[in-house]
């Protein structure tokens, strides 16, 4: 009888102890070192001259903020070499996630669709099987036309699949880790 | 009540006065319904160590005359209810009490027992011991689906959760041992962290305003219930065995309990390995699964009083989620609903879980302290303590996939004092506060912002029931108070991160009231009403982030008000003889401000390409249906037995279906018992077979794929128990899915990639000593 006394006076002081108990801690901010907020696609002049950059950047990640697109024009009937650069920058200096892709590159290849430009990209680099990974690249616009280019990365490909050297995506599977679209002016 | 009633069985334990000779001992007593204290008549009395028994008479009473002095294990039966044994050290006649726990349907191994609490206005299902063991190899929510009104929602083979009457997650509490289960509840793809192997019974109490329990249980409340320890100085012991041809699993259980004179104790150890499942015509790469779980329990009677009990129980998991179902984008998601065969899918079998993969892990301490003034007054005060550690790995690249992508560690404490007083004239009351308070904070090592912010929340709750029994009627009403208190810490979506506080009260009430009338001794008649108020919880008002599995960006709604139920039981139920039994059950809810995911018209564009955005609103909404089920025995040895769950859901102020709601469906059983022999016991086969309906009622829009077609699923089960002196082996065999038929349920969110289970044959081998 008199324990159950003390647990009945116990009730309410643990409920104001409850109530009244200190402030959640501040969470630790995780490192999102494995976070991609930029693709950069350059494509420089084979005959020289200034480098066009397509560019798709998104900070703060899937929330927030929309994403920054910007893009160059091309010259007509112009041959280009293409290179792919992502990054996290979030981190200072930023941290260059293409790498990371270039030494999986048996697990990842990028793929380019082009629709209404009069463009075509073809890999111009290769992983240890011989399968193109797309890092790498050679661009040809052909005459003046406008349109998009579509460019996707997928990890853990088929890279066996019908058609997916060539880069077509439709038997490639594995899944998406970037997917951006650019407008393509060529003049 | 049960724990009250079982104590007062303890104190007319007292042996009563008399002088006996040697072997002329006696024991009588009266056998009685545990919830009414109604005489039960024509019940057996068997006692093992004579090999022989009586019957109760009319009355309940029983004598049974010319024992020695010594142990005696006693069985009690009445048809209805579960076997009750009783151990006795004998020394002179003794009167006893037994409360038989009643059951309106009969027992069978695979049978699962509709029945309303006989002291409760709520209408409830049960499955007993027997049938949990012989499904043990299945998930919690998997068993309850036999009950009608209760389905599941799967995220593939291995994780699935309790949907009652339509509502699942932060609407159905799960009280394991009567404790709330906390955990990630929240998650569609989280199943309860339970062992069914633990439970004694599991109830689904389908009414609203199950008010005992903490608040905002809209849809229904689950429990499962250990039972109390035997009074039986002797070592008992159940090893149970399942082996499954799909996914070549093996789950082992061994329980052992023993009444010590210094206290009583029962422990138990589970162990579950189950390789990639398959569908008819391929493998589900990736969809095995690990489980470890222990539970101990001690129970001691400090003095006729006061009885003190202690449970922990462990739950350990590690479950593989199908290969081709890990998705990048919505392009993924539509090329994976298009594929015959998922991608990923290997041609050999494996144990090996890899990524996509879930570990969790979940403790459980609880302590009760109950106190018996008298024989009206009782108090009983509770702490449960939880801890839930949940990682969830993704494929990721450069070696992170060791790296969970999701890591939430949880502490839940709760104190609760439940005061019950029986009054004169079958009244009583029951009142009690509880306290709870739940800490969740998310591991900064997975390298991505957290889904849902690290929280505390702190509530009080306070009810108070009454009830009164008068002839043939008994009613109930109750009152509860929920306050609520949210502690959110959350850090920016946008660049610099920054960290904000939010904090958000709720004050909940809950009101319910019950009428169980017998119209006739054939014909039961049960009326509940409940109005609950449900507080959101921290996913539905904070969400923040991409949901894979489906595809979508998922985003709280900090104006969310709280949910105001108001759900309607009425039931019936007939029993004719021993030979038809019907139970009809339907119900209506109508819930205002019943918050779900909006898909919005914007899409929201990432570097991993467009996703659709989907956001929590309010609405109000109703759901109403029919469950029904029907046992007939034309003759002894074989039974029918047919059930049926109708349910339809609407959004009425967006006239569209509620989305996620379970199909109706039709399942029917024969079975068929043999007469026992002379070391065969318990022989019976049956036949069953399930019909799902396609689930028509949904606009074309709700959902990404066709919904599936309706299916029909064939299954069959032979069992025996072979009896050797003082043990019991039981072998049985059950097949599921014998036509091995290829469907997708529209409840399980894997159906998007691949087809369900293909044919299935368990081999269970139980040895009891």
């Amino acid at each position: 009888m008199k324990y159950t006394k003390n647990i009945l006076w116990a009730l309410p002081l643990f409920t104001v102890l409850l109530f009244t108990a200190c402030e959640k801690d501040d969470p630790e901010i995780p490192n999102e070192e494995e976070l991609i907020t930029t693709l950069i696609y350059t494509l420089t002049p084979d005959g020289g001259g200034t480098p066009i950059e397509f560019r798709f950047t998104d900070l703060d990640g899937d929330g927030g903020n929309d994403p920054v697109i910007t893009t160059g024009t091309l010259a007509a009937n112009t041959s280009y070499t293409g290179v792919i650069t992502l990054l996290n920058e979030t981190e200072s200096p930023a941290d260059v996630i293409s790498d990371e892709v270039a030494e999986e590159a048996d697990e990842h290849q990028f793929f380019f669709q082009v629709s209404g430009a009069n463009v075509t990209v073809a890999y111009a680099d290769a992983d240890g099987n011989g399968n193109p990974i797309g890092i790498e690249s050679t661009v040809s616009a052909g005459d003046a036309s406008t349109g998009t280019l579509t460019i996707t990365l997928r990890h853990e490909p088929n890279k066996s699949g019908d058609g997916v050297a060539a880069g077509d995506i439709t038997n490639a599977g594995g899944e998406t880790d970037i997917e951006v679209t650019f407008q393509v002016v060529i003049q | 009540m049960r724990h009250f009633s079982s104590f007062l069985f303890f104190l007319l334990l007292f042996p009563v006065l008399g002088q006996a000779q040697e072997c002329a001992l006696s024991i009588s007593g009266t056998v009685m319904d545990e919830g009414t204290g109604i005489p039960m008549s024509y019940g057996t009395v068997y006692v093992e160590e004579m090999k022989n028994g009586v019957a109760s008479d009319s009355l309940g009473n029983f004598r049974l005359t010319g024992l020695c002095k010594g142990a005696y294990h006693l069985r009690f039966n009445h048809i209805g209810c579960e076997t009750k044994t009783l151990f006795l050290s004998l020394t002179r006649d003794t009167v006893i009490r037994i409360n038989m726990h009643h059951h309106s349907e009969l027992v069978d191994e695979v049978m699962v027992h509709e029945h309303h609490s006989q002291h409760e206005t709520a209408a409830s299902s049960t499955i007993n011991q027997d049938a949990i063991s012989e499904v043990a190899n299945k998930d919690l929510s998997e068993m309850l689906e036999q009950m009608t009104g209760v389905s599941s929602i799967k995220s593939g083979a291995g994780i699935s959760k309790p949907v009652v009457h339509g509502l699942s997650g932060n609407r159905v509490a799960i009280l394991n041992n009567g404790i709330a289960q906390s955990g990630q509840q929240w998650g569609n793809d989280h199943a309860p962290e339970i062992d069914p192997y633990v439970a004694e019974h599991i109830s689904v109490v389908k009414g609203a305003g199950a008010l005992a329990y903490p608040g905002g249980s809209l849809g229904g409340v689950v429990l499962i219930e250990p039972d109390e320890i035997e009074n039986d100085p002797h070592l008992h012991g159940n090893v149970n065995y399942i082996f499954q041809t799909n996914g070549l699993g093996h789950t082992l259980n061994a329980r052992l309990q023993k009444y010590d004179k210094w206290a009583a104790w029962r422990v138990s150890a589970t162990a579950k390995v189950i390789g990639d499942r398959s569908a008819p015509s391929y493998l589900l790469t990736n969809t095995g699964k690990r489980e470890y779980n222990v539970a101990a329990q001690l129970e001691k009677q400090l003095n006729p009083h006061w009885e003190m009990k202690l449970y922990y129980s462990l739950f350990n998991t590690e479950i593989g989620i199908l290969r081709g179902s890990h998705i990048g984008n919505l392009t993924d998601l539509q090329e994976a609903i298009e594929r015959e065969v998922p991608f990923f899918t290997e041609d050999e079998f494996s144990y090996t879980i890899n990524e996509p993969r879930q570990a969790v892990q979940h403790h459980l301490l609880k302590l009760e302290s109950r106190h018996v003034f008298n024989e009206h007054q009782s108090l009983a005060v509770t702490y449960g303590g939880q801890v839930n550690n949940r990682k969830e790995f993704d494929v990721r690249r450069s070696d992170r996939s060791d790296l969970p992508a999701l890591s939430l560690l949880q502490w839940d404490q709760y104190l609760e004092s439940v005061y019950k007083h029986f009054f004169e004239h079958g009244r009583q009351l029951k009142t009690g506060v509880q306290l709870r308070m739940t800490d969740n904070t998310n591991d900064p090592e997975t390298g991505i912002l957290p889904l849902i912010p690290d929280h505390r929340s702190y509530r009080l709750g306070a009810f108070a029931i009454y009830q009164q029994e008068k002839d043939r009627l008994l009613y109930e009403l109750g009152a509860r108070y929920d306050l609520t208190h949210f502690q959110v810490v959350t850090i920016s979506s946008s660049i610099p991160r920054e960290i904000e506080r939010f904090y958000h009260t709720f004050n909940n009430y809950s009101l319910s009231g019950g009428v169980r009338y017998r119209v006739l001794p054939q014909l039961k008649l049960n009326l509940n009403v409940g109005h609950v108020l449900r507080s959101p919880e921290v996913n539905e008002m904070y969400s923040a982030g991409l949901h894979q599995g489906v595809s979508g960006i998922e985003e709280g709604n900090r104006q969310l008000r709280s949910e105001q139920a108001t759900k309607a039981v009425l039931s019936a139920d007939v029993q004719l003889r021993q030979k038809l039994f019907l139970q009809l059950l339907g119900y209506f809810q109508y819930v205002n401000n019943f918050i779900y995911l909006q898909p919005e018209d914007e899409f929201r564009l990432t570097i991993r390409g467009a996703f659709p955005l989907f956001t929590y609103q309010q609405t109000n909404a109703t759901l109403a249906g029919l469950d029904a089920l029907v046992s007939y025995e034309p003759i002894e040895s074989i039974r029918l037995v047919a059930k049926y769950s109708f349910l339809r859901g609407d959004d009425i102020s967006n006239g569209q279906p509620l989305v996620y709601m379970p199909s109706n469906n039709l399942s029917g059983s024969v079975s068929y018992a043999f007469k026992d022999g002379e070391k065969l016991k318990n022989t019976a086969v049956s036949v069953n077979g399930r019909y799902v309906f396609k689930q028509t009622h949904l606009n074309a829009d709700q959902d990404l794929a066709p919904v599936p077609e309706g299916y029909f699923l064939l299954g069959a089960s032979i069992g025996t128990t072979f009896k050797l002196k003082n043990t019991k082996l039981r072998l049985s065999v059950a097949g599921e899915n014998l036509l091995n038929s290829r469907y997708r349920d529209y409840m399980n969110r894997q159906r998007y990639f691949a087809d369900d289970l293909g044919w299935n044959v368990s081999t269970r081998l139980n040895f009891e000593f």
